[in-house]
């Protein structure tokens, strides 16, 4: 496992993710001053809808919402990997 | 076909279309052709709650102070809300049970429909606790020219699906006349009638409470109407839940996981679902202007409004797989997202005691002690 993983968010915001730390997506991205969309903050609206164009992440609730192909739910889930999303 | 309510022909569930397959028979839930539908339901019945466990003694005071254009918007969307429940609290059973053909949805839909009568009795909580006879506030409901446009546009698709389904439970397929106009009855009608009706209920709750929601936020951040927008805030996130089941039902048609009729037809009829949605974000915006004509109120406005309503357009209609088709990317209205966050994550103390459903839980707590002076 890595130290850490690398966000890259829209390909301009670079963010690291501690594997270690129970944090979703959405809450990195937060902290990060980005402002990501949400609703329910549990994986049953589908507000936090992002991209997923690059790499892999695991869902830490099990989401309600239907994930098209290619994209991730951030309010559930956490990179593990490097990954790049677009928003 | 005729329905029965328990056909006798074994069937293997697994191995039905969600919709248009043999009819339910046995309601179990051991194994399921979309375990999606299950875990809604239980999602759902977690989230059980009663009006009346929601005081909404304070919001009466809060009421007589508000201004002649905040009353109006007030009760205009009440008024909305109404209708949209009272549409949604039977509309699913007599236009999608007749025709479902797994247990697992046949239940999903039972449940979503009985939460929308939940809704529908909060709103008599909530206009009673206001007014001594509210009478004149439902009877307006089925008059009111601004309200009745939206009924025709919501009630038309589950009307057209639940007469066309009559039809071919007692006629069968085939060209019928009715009182001197002519009906095809085939599968495919049927199913493109059924593919239009979930459409627009997608879009019903995708985008069409949020005109309102936004308007009872915007006084509860002015620390007025509390109560109603506690009941609100609890609907708002069974509204979520409806919502995507609608979009389940499409994407599964879309990526062909479920009936592959219903994916050609999610193709051929495309453009169809798409101005089905943009007729409902066009009417939201009317509803904004509608509201705002005495005059708007503190933190909202019409322009505001219509800017939310393209924002949450946007998201619900790449959910179901169209491009954005508006600017607005960014929430113009941030404030929203805390009364939206479900409270399984983020609890305020004050809201424990509403948004959980505690019964159970004061029973088993009660101790030998707490029974002393009790005799029997
Ligand atoms: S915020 Fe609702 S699914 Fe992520
Ligand atoms: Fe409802
Ligand atoms: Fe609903």
């Amino acid at each position: 496992m890595a130290d850490t993983y690398k966000v890259t968010v829209n390909g301009q915001h670079h963010l690291t993710v501690d594997p270690s730390q129970p944090t979703t997506l959405l809450e990195v991205m937060e902290e990060a001053g980005l402002e990501p969309h949400y609703h329910c903050r549990d994986g049953f609206c589908g507000a936090c809808r992002v991209q997923l164009v690059k790499g892999e992440v695991s869902y830490i609730t099990d989401p309600l919402a239907f994930i098209r192909p290619g994209d991730c739910l951030a309010c559930c889930c956490t990179p593990i990997s490097d990954i790049e999303i677009q928003q | 076909m005729r329905y029965s309510t328990f056909n006798k022909n074994p069937v293997n569930p697994l191995h039905e279309p969600m919709f248009f397959g043999n009819s339910v028979n046995v309601a179990r839930y051991d194994q399921q052709k979309h375990a999606i539908f299950e875990k809604l339901i239980e999602k759902q019945i977690s989230f059980f709650w009663r009006p009346e466990e929601v005081d909404v003694s304070r919001d009466r005071v809060d009421f007589q102070g508000l201004t002649e254009s905040e009353k109006h918007i007030f009760i205009s969307n009440l008024k909305y809300q109404t209708l949209l429940d009272s549409v949604q609290g039977r509309s699913p059973n007599i236009a999608f049970l007749p025709i479902v053909s797994i247990p697992e949805l046949e239940t999903w839909v039972e449940t979503w429909s009985f939460f929308e009568t939940i809704h529908s009795r909060s709103y008599t909580h909530i206009l009673r606790n206001l007014f001594t006879d509210p009478s004149d506030v439902f009877e307006d409901i089925v008059i009111n020219t601004e309200i009745q446009k939206r009924a025709s546009d919501i009630s038309k698709y589950y009307d057209d699906l639940i007469f066309y389904t009559q039809l071919w439970q007692t006629q069968g397929e085939g060209e019928w006349e009715v009182r001197g106009k002519k009906y095809t009855v085939n599968q495919r009608e049927l199913k493109k009638r059924l593919f239009l009706c979930v459409n627009s209920v997608n879009a019903l709750e995708a985008i069409r409470f949020y005109v309102s929601f936004a308007c009872t936020f915007a006084f509860a951040e002015r620390d007025l109407m509390e109560g109603n927008s506690k009941i609100i805030r609890l609907i708002a996130r069974d509204e979520n839940l409806h919502l995507v089941s609608t979009q389940q039902i499409i994407n599964l048609w879309q990526y062909g996981k479920d009936d592959p009729e219903m994916q050609e037809i999610a193709e051929e009829l495309r453009e169809d679902a798409r101005d089905i949605f943009m007729s409902a974000v066009a009417q939201e915006k009317e509803w904004a202007h509608y509201l705002f004509r005495n005059g708007s109120m503190i933190g909202l406005n019409e322009e505001i409004l219509c800017q939310y309503v393209e924002y949450i357009a946007n998201m619900r209609m790449e959910a179901i797989g169209f491009d954005a088709p508006f600017e607005q990317r960014s929430n113009p209205l941030p404030w929203m997202n805390k009364y939206l966050v479900s409270d399984n994550v983020q609890v305020a103390p004050q809201e424990a005691e509403i948004t959980s459903y505690l019964v159970g839980q004061i029973d088993s707590e009660v101790s030998a002690e707490d029974l002393g002076d009790f005799e029997l």
